[in-house]
């Protein structure tokens, strides 16, 4: 348990909830969800059901699946910003009960989400976007916070926008500043929402190293929801599968190319041909 | 199933007494309904203000960001509305008042009619036409590239960020245009009379001097009109802003939510701007139905 960055047990998810989300602020007790739970079962679709996860500290773990089966929504939960039906959360050996479940209370807890659109603010420029959750938290003095955006911004080559506003980049730039976002805040666990797709290979190679470095010298954990496989490969990390609303059992990247389960199959059918 | 946890969350719910328990409905009752969560909202985003993540510099520049926006921005318009209504009231009342032969009383009419209830509701108005308007798609867009989640995620309180220094700004701004709306209505009025009157010579026949118009307005003002002059802009400051937030937070990832949000915005601030003048005036008729009771 203490070795554990994220456990999340028992964990159920319907489609309906998603759609209705502006009625999770309904005092429960007025539940008609549950007195007319019949009409709406139907429509219901199942996403989770008794799904279990769970992270070691300073590992890496890739989550890889046939798309529209709920990955990015997995992350989104995790992140706090979808509230499930049911479900056990442990942030670093923490319990955090339903009720009290939220994106702040997630965040706290430092927890960082790099969303599939990058999701930069768009009023401001890409300098304050990086130094706006840092500002905002008033962790560091202001000198410290220029020289830390500085900083990310070489990491993810961004200097040169530095002042330009969100609408102006194209989506491997509003990436590469998501991640450098994410990066500034220093998250103990960083949940990358597919950190490549949209790069061209030339910073899709350098991102490797940054999230190798993030590993290393912070020993920071990271979950990355990829279509990209080789990326399990080149970090040197286990690979999960989302099917039939669970997750398989975490294997390397290697045991995966040889393994006869059908959805391995199907996904890894380009990369078999060429190792 | 489902039920079952989340009658599991409500633990506390189940030790409350008959009394309590029939509080605790009503509470959460009026909360369920629209106007509850606007209350709600309205109380988090007030209450925000004084949470630990304040910082005066970002704030204070936020709020003139919203002031400058909200008002000065609107000012021009609001100048000529003000203008030529009160032209237009001051001629009517002027000319009506003299032939029925209340000419003492024009004072009076005035400053019903300008200050107390037309220069703070159509000042909401404008700006609930416009800023409130504006507000809600800028918002409404920010949910809809989950940039209000995100905002979430990086710890920030899309509450804390978005809606209180729009508060604070739409407070500020809504107060500074009323006086604004009441004064111009009252002085650049007067000079549009006194043209009209120079160019339109005998068609309108109404004599009027700014010592007589000045001192009207001055003795008919009461304690209750000065008080109400804070009170009113800002009562309507915290509806156009709280709902328009509300409108534009509560849009699902769905552009097509936008347009409708943002005319249920503008057409809910004007139906609770009303209620809530109805309600702030009856001030005024509690008092005139006191004076009744004394004359008989």
């Amino acid at each position: 348990m203490k070795n554990k960055a994220l456990i999340v047990q028992n964990l159920y998810f319907d489609y309906m909830e998603v759609l209705s989300s502006k009625k999770t602020v309904k005092p429960s007790f007025l539940n008609l969800n549950g007195l007319f739970g019949a009409v709406f079962e139907n429509k219901k679709k199942e996403i989770f059901k008794n799904l279990s996860f769970s992270v070691n500290i300073g590992e890496t773990i890739c989550i890889a699946g046939p798309s529209g089966h709920g990955k990015s929504a997995f992350l989104k939960i995790v992140a706090g910003i979808v509230k499930p039906q049911r479900g056990d959360f442990y942030y670093f050996g923490e319990y955090l009960p339903l009720e009290r479940f939220s994106a702040l209370e997630v965040a706290e807890r430092q927890v960082g989400l790099v969303f599939q659109n990058g999701a930069l603010i768009s009023n401001l420029r890409v300098r304050d976007n990086i130094a706006l959750p840092l500002r905002y938290h008033g962790r560091y003095s202001e000198s410290e916070v220029k020289e830390k955006v500085n900083m990310a911004m070489d990491l993810m080559r961004v200097r040169g926008e530095a002042d330009h506003f969100p609408h102006t980049l194209s989506v491997g730039v509003k990436k590469r500043v998501a991640i450098a976002r994410a990066w500034a805040m220093d998250p103990k666990l960083l949940l990358l929402d597919e950190p490549t797709s949209g790069l061209d290979n030339y910073n899709r190679n350098n991102l490797l190293p940054l999230i190798d470095n993030m590993r290393q010298l912070f020993n920071t954990t990271i979950v990355i929801v990829t279509h990209d496989l080789l990326l399990a490969e080149e970090l040197n990390s286990d690979l999960v599968f989302l099917q039939n609303q669970k997750f398989t059992a975490p294997k390397s990247f290697n045991e995966w190319l040889n393994s006869e389960e059908s959805v391995p199959r199907e996904l890894f059918r380009n990369i078999r041909t060429v190792f | 199933m489902l039920f079952e946890t989340k009658m599991q969350e409500n633990r506390a719910y189940k030790n409350f007494s008959y009394l309590g328990k029939a509080f605790h409905l009503m509470g959460a009752f009026f909360l369920d309904t629209s106007v509850g969560r606007l209350f709600k909202l309205f109380i988090q985003s007030f209450f925000a203000i004084f949470s630990k993540k304040r910082s005066f510099t970002a704030d204070s520049r936020n709020i003139i960001n919203q002031v400058f926006f909200t008002g000065v921005e609107i000012f021009p318009v609001l100048f000529v509305v003000a203008t030529l209504f009160g032209a237009v009231i001051i001629i009517e009342v002027i000319s009506m008042m003299s032939k029925v032969g209340f000419s003492d009383v024009v004072g009076d009419l005035m400053v019903i009619a300008i200050i107390r209830e037309l220069g703070p509701v159509f000042t909401a108005f404008l700006i609930a036409g416009r800023s409130g308007s504006a507000l809600t798609t800028y918002i409404g867009s920010m949910a809809i590239n989950s940039e209000v989640d995100a905002l979430a995620s990086m710890g920030i309180d899309p509450i804390r960020y978005l809606v209180t220094p729009a508060l604070i700004g739409g407070i500020l701004a809504v107060f500074i245009m009323t006086v604004l709306f009441s004064f111009s209505g009252v002085f650049a009025g007067f000079l549009v009379t006194k043209a009209l009157i120079y160019i339109g010579g005998d068609l309108i026949n109404i004599q009027i001097t700014w010592s007589y118009l000045s001192s009207a307005i001055l003795d008919s003002l009461t304690i209750a009109d000065f008080f109400l002059m804070v009170l009113k802009p800002v009562v309507f400051a915290c509806i156009i802003v709280t709902n328009a937030s509300y409108q534009g937070l509560s849009i699902q990832k769905d552009i097509r939510q936008v347009p409708k949000a943002t005319s249920r915005s503008v057409i809910y601030s004007f139906l609770y701007i009303v209620i809530a003048d109805v309600l702030l005036s009856s001030f005024y008729i509690f008092q005139y139905l006191g004076e009744i009771s004394k004359i008989i």
